[in-house]
């Protein structure tokens, strides 16, 4: 990707390129034409000269002819012939490439044809004069604007460089800003002041934005929390009433069947209610006590908890854990992350399946068997990974990875050799 | 036996009254703080239930000031507020169980049974039940005199049952008070049903007459 200063050096310098390169043919043309001009004033100059001169001298017509005759051989670029009739010719003025002798070369003249009158007699004088060539001019004035260009392109980095650095300056402080901003931080953001208009109103308007945001963003919590904590009461008459329908003498097997599924239902909006409310609380930073945990024994006591619930899926459990390996955290905390993970592993277990806890200095694995990888992106979000076949609450990866959010660690899945592996770094 | 139900959801107290009735308590209502405060300064009740958030003040004040008369109620905390704080504080300043709404009220009459046998200093700290008897504070069980080896879970479904006495008790509910928020998350109580059969063995193998009944398919029942 493009950085926004090289973006706006680029057309400036195709730009002068352009001016450059189009510059060689004119350059070329006016130095050709101030040329031209020049030596065909020089050539009529020259010639008028010749008529006045040999007119002064009053030479007799022999010596005339005499005199040309050894000016044709002697003088360059000259050549007189009388003429055959009295009529003047038209002059002419051309330019002319030929092969010359003396500079063994081809070379370009500028050559004027004119009449001159000596003795009463016309003669014809051709002056050719040695020009540039064309090619040596064109090669010239390329140079030179190869050189100008290269001086503009350095001349532009280089103010490109100083000029928009310090105009951008604030912009790039505002990106910094953003890039550091979190939503679910306490953080206050606030932009310095900057010298010019547009960057003060983006400020503004970026502070605003910010502010909206992180005002819902709280409210939201706070709305979480609040409504799991009013659920709570409400679930809470719920659940006596049915405990005391379960009571009642006259209950038919059909009845209390009945009763039990509405019960079964009401535990999943109870569970569901107090992970919301525990989500609610973590973002809230509520957990704020901190201590020193000794995770291998934890985690062993954990597993040994859970060993009842392995039979029914005849679950083979295997601990790989290093001994004394400590985290500084809230223990509640830790505890529900071991939990959710082993739950989750024995749930989404196969039968006769596998499951591997594995402990080391800043890793924590917990593997096991499965069928098919789960969605790597839906996975920590809330309520995504909810099917009818086993209905969870919805929000245990979504803690999972909010516990590990709170203590900056790492939580990755990964799908291999028909295994599900959930890592966390910390 | 006497119980004070501090609760202002009038629904809920009454469910937990006719409940607990019926496992021969007398239960009495305070529906907000005054009412509440009055009645802990007039009587000496065996086990209070404290809800926290209450019309015209906070239930920790309350049980500041069961504290500071000295009183030796045992008092469980009912709260739909569920934070570990609430729970530390709540035990620290000397309530003797924390129970988070929304409960099984066979849940809250099993806590409030041990809390009750827990709090007696006399001899009463055993439960006899026929030819059972259960020392609540050596947390050890006798059959006709002969001492029965109970797991962790065995003892506390035994306790259970007997704190529901006659009264149908659901398997989740049960899973529930074993397990927590596990069982609970699982959605598979068949474990439940391995530590039934398993307490039952041992007390029909101690000679023991047979008083869980399975009723209803899943649900059990302690008969007396």
């Amino acid at each position: 990707m493009n950085r926004l200063l090289n973006k706006s050096l680029k057309p400036l310098v195709i730009y002068a390129l352009i001016v450059l390169l189009l510059s060689i043919p004119a350059y070329y043309f006016i130095v050709d034409r101030i040329w031209a001009n020049e030596l065909d004033k020089h050539q009529y100059v020259l010639r008028d000269k010749i008529e006045s001169r040999l007119a002064k001298l009053n030479l007799p017509d022999s010596t005339v002819e005499q005199t040309i005759n050894i000016w044709n051989e002697i003088e360059p670029g000259f050549v007189l012939t009388p003429h055959a009739t009295d009529s003047v010719i038209k002059d002419s003025v051309y330019s002319t490439i030929r092969f010359d002798e003396f500079l063994q070369d081809r070379e370009q003249f500028r050559s004027l044809s004119t009449s001159v009158k000596i003795n009463n007699k016309h003669y014809r004088l051709l002056i050719e004069t040695n020009m540039e060539e064309a090619d040596e001019t064109v090669m010239a004035i390329s140079l030179a604007a190869i050189f100008f260009f290269l001086l503009l392109l350095g001349g532009f980095i280089f103010l490109i460089k100083r000029l928009s650095v310090k105009i951008w300056h604030p912009f790039y402080v505002t990106l910094d800003v953003l890039k550091s901003f979190k939503l679910n931080s306490d953080q206050q953001v606030s932009f310095e002041p900057t010298a010019i208009q547009e960057f003060n109103e983006l400020n503004d308007s970026l502070s605003k934005l910010l502010k909206r945001n992180t005002d819902s963003y709280k409210q939201q919590k706070e709305f979480t929390e609040n409504v799991s904590h009013e659920l709570q009461t409400p679930l809470a008459i719920v659940q006596s009433k049915l405990d005391l329908l379960t009571q009642h003498v006259a209950l038919t097997d059909e009845q209390y069947a009945l009763v039990e599924s509405a019960n079964t239902a009401l535990t999943r909006v109870s569970r569901i209610n107090k992970n919301l409310l525990l989500l609610a609380r973590i973002e809230n930073r509520q957990f704020v006590a901190h201590e020193q945990i000794d995770l291998s024994v934890l985690l062993e006591e954990m597993t040994d908890i859970f060993a009842e619930h392995l039979e029914r899926k005849q679950l083979i459990l295997e601990k790989r854990i290093q001994p004394a390996i400590t985290i500084e955290a809230n223990e509640v905390l830790i505890e529900v992350l071991i939990n959710n993970l082993l739950i989750n592993a024995i749930r989404h277990n196969s039968m006769e399946g596998q499951i591997i806890a594995e402990l080391s200095q800043h890793e924590l694995r917990v593997i096991n068997t499965g069928s098919h990888p789960l969605e790597k992106e839906k996975l920590f979000r809330r309520f995504s990974t909810t099917s009818t076949v086993t209905p969870g609450s919805g929000l245990g990866l979504a803690i999972i990875k909010q516990i590990c959010d709170l203590y900056q660690w790492q939580v990755s899945y990964n799908f291999t050799d028909n295994q599900h592996i959930f890592i966390i770094s910390f | 036996m006497k119980i004070l139900i501090i609760e202002d959801e009038t629904e809920l107290a009454n469910s937990i009254t006719t409940y607990l009735s019926g496992e021969n308590y007398v239960c009495e209502l305070a529906q907000d703080f005054g009412q509440a405060i009055d009645k802990i300064n007039l009587y000496q009740y065996d086990c209070i239930l404290l809800d926290l958030m209450l019309p015209g003040g906070d239930g920790m004040q309350i049980l500041e000031e069961l504290k500071s008369q000295n009183k030796q109620d045992g008092v469980i905390i009912i709260s739909a507020k569920n934070s570990l704080d609430d729970k530390i504080k709540g035990l620290q300043i000397g309530a003797d169980d924390y129970l988070a709404k929304p409960f099984h009220l066979s849940e809250l009459s099993a806590r409030v049974f041990s809390v009750i046998r827990r709090k007696q200093f006399t001899n009463s700290n055993i439960v006899q039940q026929n030819e059972i008897e259960i020392n609540i504070l050596a947390k050890t069980v006798l059959v006709n005199d002969i001492p029965v080896i109970l797991t962790k879970r065995e003892y506390a479904l035994l306790l259970y049952f007997i704190g529901n006495q006659n009264r149908v008790i659901s398997k989740n509910a049960l899973a529930e008070h074993l397990s927590g928020d596990i069982a609970d998350m699982l959605d598979n109580h068949d474990f439940v049903y391995s530590h039934i059969k398993n307490l039952k063995k041992k007390l029909v193998d101690a000679g023991c007459t047979n008083y869980l009944k399975s009723v209803y398919g899943t649900g059990y029942k302690w008969e007396i």
